[in-house]
Parts: C-alpha cells; sequence; structure tokens
C-alpha cells in the first residue's frame, strides 16, 4: 500500500479585510504572513496520510475547513505552514462544476476542462458520449446551449460526469452530491463505486451522514480548523454528532 | 525555478491546446479576424508614414525607405502591446479556472505570450510583401542578416514572459495596476524606436533609451531590411534587461502566488 496523499502540518491562514495593498508590501518584504489581528487561521497542525484506494471523507461543520484544505490538495491552494505531498495526478471536482465557463456551451465546456485537465483530443471524443450519458438526456438535449442556462442539478451531474472521466488516480469531490435528486446520487455512487473497485482513492467533502457512512471507510474530523478525528467513518461521525448535542 | 520550469515542460500539451484555441477563436469562421492583425498596423503605418513622413518630413529619423521603418516596428509592437496588456489581465480573466484546476501558474502568462506571437508572425507577409515591392523597385537592401530575425523573436518571447510574470500576479492584488499598465503603454510606445532610430536622440535621452530592451529586439528585426548592421551593443543590453525582468518576473511570481490564489 503506498501513501498518495501525505499532509504534513499543514496551516494556511487567511485575511479578514480585504486589505490587498497591504498584503503586497508585505509579502514582497517578508515572503511571508505574519501574524496579524486581521488574520484567521483556517487550517492548522493538520497531519495525516493516505494510501492509495482509500475512501475519505471529511467530516465537520460548515467553515471549518473542509473545501479549503480540499483545495490544498488539490494544489489550487497554497499552505503557509507544512506540506501535503501527492502521489498522482488528481481530478478534483470543486466548486460544484469544476471550472466550466458560462459563455461556453456544454459542449465547448467539456473540450475545454477535459483538455485542461490533460486528456487529448482523442481521449475527450472517445469519452464524449459516455460523459453525455451520465450526465442524462436533459444535458445531451442542451449540448450547444450556453452553459449557465443549465439548472445546478445538470451543471453537477456534466461536472461530475467529465472530472470522473479522467484517468488520474485520485478524485476530490467537494459538496457536490447535495445538489442532485435521488437518481442522480445513485448514478454517482454506483461511478464511485466502479472507481473504488479499480483502485482509485476518494477524498470526499459532504454534510450528508447518509453519504459519508456510504462511501467513506475512514473519517477525518475538523473542527475550527484542527483535525480532532481520524479513524473509521461510524466512529468519526459519532464524534461529530455528540459534540454537536455538546453545544446546542 | 528549475521545477517550475519542468513542470511548465510537463504540460506543454496544455500549453499548446489553449493557444490553438485562442488563435482558432480569433482566425476561423471571420477572415476578418486574420485581417484585423494585417489592417491595424497597416493603417497605423500609413498613418504615421503621412504625418511623420510628409507632413512633418521627418522621414530621415529612421532608415529608409521609412514606410518599410516603420511597418518593422509596428508589428512587434502591436505584439508587445497586445501582450502586455493581456498577460497583466490573465489571471483575473482565467481565474475560474485557475481556481479549479492545478495547471503550473505561469502557464496563463506564457499562452498569451505565445498565442499573440502567433499573430505576430501571421501579420509577416505584410511586412514581407512590403519589403519585396520595395527590394524590387531597388529602394530597400535585403541582406543575410535576416538572419537574425528569429533572435529578435526570441529575445522579445523572453522579454514578454519576464514582464508578464510580473504584472499578472501584482494586478490581481492592486486592482489600479491595469489602469497604470495601460497609461505606461501608452507612452512607451513613443519611447520606443518604431517612429524614429536611437541615432538620431539627443543627448541624455539618448543616453537613458539605450536601456530600452525594445531596442536591441527591434535591432535584430531590423538589421535584413536595412543596409545599416546590427549594433550589437543594443543587443547587449537588451538581453542583460532581459535576463534581469526573467529573474525579477520569476521571483515576483512566486512570491505572490500564495496570496494570489487566496485572492482569486
Amino acid at each position: 500500500m503506498s501513501t498518495v496523499i501525505s499532509a504534513d502540518d499543514v496551516g494556511i491562514k487567511f485575511y479578514r479585510s480585504r486589505r490587498r495593498q497591504v498584503q503586497l508590501r508585505e509579502f514582497l518584504a517578508t515572503g511571508r504572513s505574519g501574524a496579524s489581528r486581521d488574520s484567521f487561521w483556517a487550517l492548522r497542525h493538520i497531519s495525516f496520510d493516505i494510501q492509495a484506494g482509500e475512501a475519505v471523507g471529511i467530516v465537520g461543520s460548515n467553515g471549518t475547513g473542509k473545501s479549503t484544505l480540499l483545495k490544498i490538495i488539490a494544489g489550487v491552494l497554497l499552505p503557509d505552514e507544512g506540506a501535503v505531498t501527492v502521489n498522482g495526478g488528481v481530478a478534483p471536482l470543486i466548486e460544484l462544476t469544476g471550472g466550466f465557463q458560462g459563455e461556453l456551451t456544454a459542449r465547448e465546456n467539456i473540450t475545454l476542462t477535459a483538455g485542461l485537465h490533460g486528456l487529448t483530443a482523442e481521449q475527450i471524443e472517445e469519452r464524449f458520449e459516455d460523459i453525455v450519458d451520465f450526465a442524462g438526456p436533459q444535458v445531451r438535449d442542451a449540448l450547444d446551449m450556453p452553459f449557465r442556462h443549465f439548472s445546478s442539478g445538470m451543471k453537477v451531474r456534466l461536472g461530475f460526469g467529465v472530472i470522473t472521466s479522467l484517468d488520474e488516480p485520485i478524485i476530490l469531490t467537494d459538496e457536490v452530491l447535495a445538489v442532485g435528486d435521488k437518481a442522480f446520487r445513485e448514478k454517482c455512487y454506483r461511478r464511485m463505486e466502479d472507481l473504488l473497485a479499480q483502485g482509485r482513492t476518494l477524498f470526499l467533502v459532504s454534510h450528508s451522514e447518509r453519504d459519508l457512512l456510504r462511501f467513506g471507510e475512514r473519517g477525518l474530523y475538523l473542527r475550527d480548523g484542527a483535525l480532532v478525528g481520524d479513524g473509521p467513518m461510524a466512529e468519526v461521525i459519532g464524534q461529530y454528532n455528540s459534540d454537536i448535542e455538546a453545544a446546542t | 525555478m528549475v521545477r517550475r520550469i519542468a513542470a511548465l515542460i510537463d504540460k506543454r500539451g496544455v500549453l499548446w491546446r489553449l493557444v490553438q484555441r485562442d488563435l482558432r477563436i480569433r482566425y476561423v469562421g471571420s477572415w476578418l479576424g486574420y485581417l484585423w492583425t494585417v489592417l491595424d498596423p497597416l493603417l497605423m503605418a500609413m498613418v504615421y508614414f503621412v504625418v511623420f513622413g510628409y507632413i512633418l518630413n521627418v522621414h530621415r529619423s529612421g532608415d529608409q525607405p521609412y514606410l518599410l521603418y516603420l511597418l518593422s516596428g509596428l508589428l512587434p509592437w502591436q505584439w508587445f502591446n497586445a501582450t502586455v496588456l493581456d498577460t497583466s489581465t490573465a489571471l483575473t480573466t482565467e481565474a475560474k479556472l485557475v481556481r479549479s484546476t492545478n495547471l503550473p501558474r505561469e502557464i496563463w502568462v506564457v499562452r498569451v505570450v505565445l498565442s499573440k506571437g502567433a499573430e505576430y508572425v501571421f501579420s509577416l507577409p505584410i511586412l514581407i510583401g512590403f519589403a519585396v515591392v520595395y527590394a524590387v523597385k531597388g529602394q530597400a537592401h535585403l541582406d543575410w542578416e535576416l538572419v537574425y530575425w528569429p533572435l529578435g523573436l526570441v529575445l522579445e518571447a523572453l522579454l514578454l514572459v519576464g514582464i508578464g510574470l510580473i504584472l499578472a500576479p501584482v494586478t490581481v492584488l492592486v486592482r489600479d495596476a491595469q489602469r497604470l499598465v495601460r497609461i505606461f503603454l501608452r507612452f512607451f510606445f513613443y519611447f520606443t524606436p518604431v517612429l524614429w532610430a536611437l541615432r538620431i536622440v539627443p543627448g541624455a535621452l539618448g543616453k537613458a533609451l539605450e536601456f530600452n530592451p525594445l531596442v536591441g529586439v527591434f535591432e535584430l528585426y531590423r538589421a535584413g531590411l536595412f543596409k545599416r548592421s546590427v549594433y550589437w551593443p543594443s543587443v547587449l543590453i537588451s538581453v542583460v534587461d532581459i535576463v534581469i525582468l526573467l529573474a525579477l518576473g520569476t521571483w515576483v511570481f512566486t512570491r505572490l502566488e500564495r496570496p494570489v490564489l487566496k485572492e482569486i
């Protein structure tokens, strides 16, 4: 079993206010964000190792850094402290639509996104039908319509279809299942099961206990930017629930 | 830095496809697209020729034939101008893609340099046309120094990458920077030897303008078209300028990448 994702004392801080000018001067002068009252640590001292083929779910309330952690693993955010090592390519479904552009049609978006994630023109052609099939008949009918006219369900179906058609060994998904209806969720589950059977690694952020239990074998519990739980999913969820009850 | 270049080379397939896409959007489906690339500098060259060459009668400020001198400077200037404008906004216009794909961020700058560079190359037939016409009429003196032209191309590309690497992250963090870039380009045009040749600029100004990296680059472009030979000290200054800008660009880009990603 090889380690595919390794987080080592990862931390990232964000500024509360939009003081860009200060950011610029500070960064050029020091190269490091100094501690300041205007910033907060979204994540701090996060360490964990993920093996190939694991299905991991991140658990936590809103605003505890789940999406931020996902973005750091995907490489679209860089940590201020520590490091994340990822062995292998990542297929990220972040922000629901993975970078689809509103003005382009669905067809153009598929080729663009698949191309940006590294698929060649031939590969895209091969998988095109599959992607559209997964997304459903509604999307097939609307292939040449500008993407911004799609419903959020259609957008997610298409996004999920494209990202899961990539060859990358690590799949990251961020709250996508929340938007789909039951039929869509079933489709997604089946696809995720297929991918896991192929030995891919899955990293999932979700609020739905049901989704987390179905998919995540292992849970990472984030609370206020700290990793407070790391173990079998059922246990971690139990921990999360008792924390909520204790708070209310 | 070597690691970053290696990462970029690794993704060259994606870069190539992005450039192809840009060119397709620019040229396909509208012959007007190609025409524009050629028409803009050609019309401007003619206007400058009439104003400076005829009305003000200062066509001796550049090499002869003056129209050829103008065109040979306007085409690469167009590449410079369009690229500096677009690279300075490269990360903000593609913010969505920058946020959701893990591509080496330099790709967004290099892509603009290459796309606009391709447009520059496609606009060359007009220059070649005029060069041939003048050569046939015996008014132009084409020589073997044309072989230096590709070197000019490479230097200009590197110059643009260096500038782009500085501007792209800065304009994400400092919004007003975009406006400043536009204003700067407008007056930089007049301090670049498009309309005039460096040798006629008097005194301290002439000394200062020697450090404009485009001076050396344009020497290489124009060497084969005119009697004068390449003035190598200018090229040397350009190379030094470009190395400094590339180093500065890499440093700024790497330093600012973290806050840029948070801001985007």
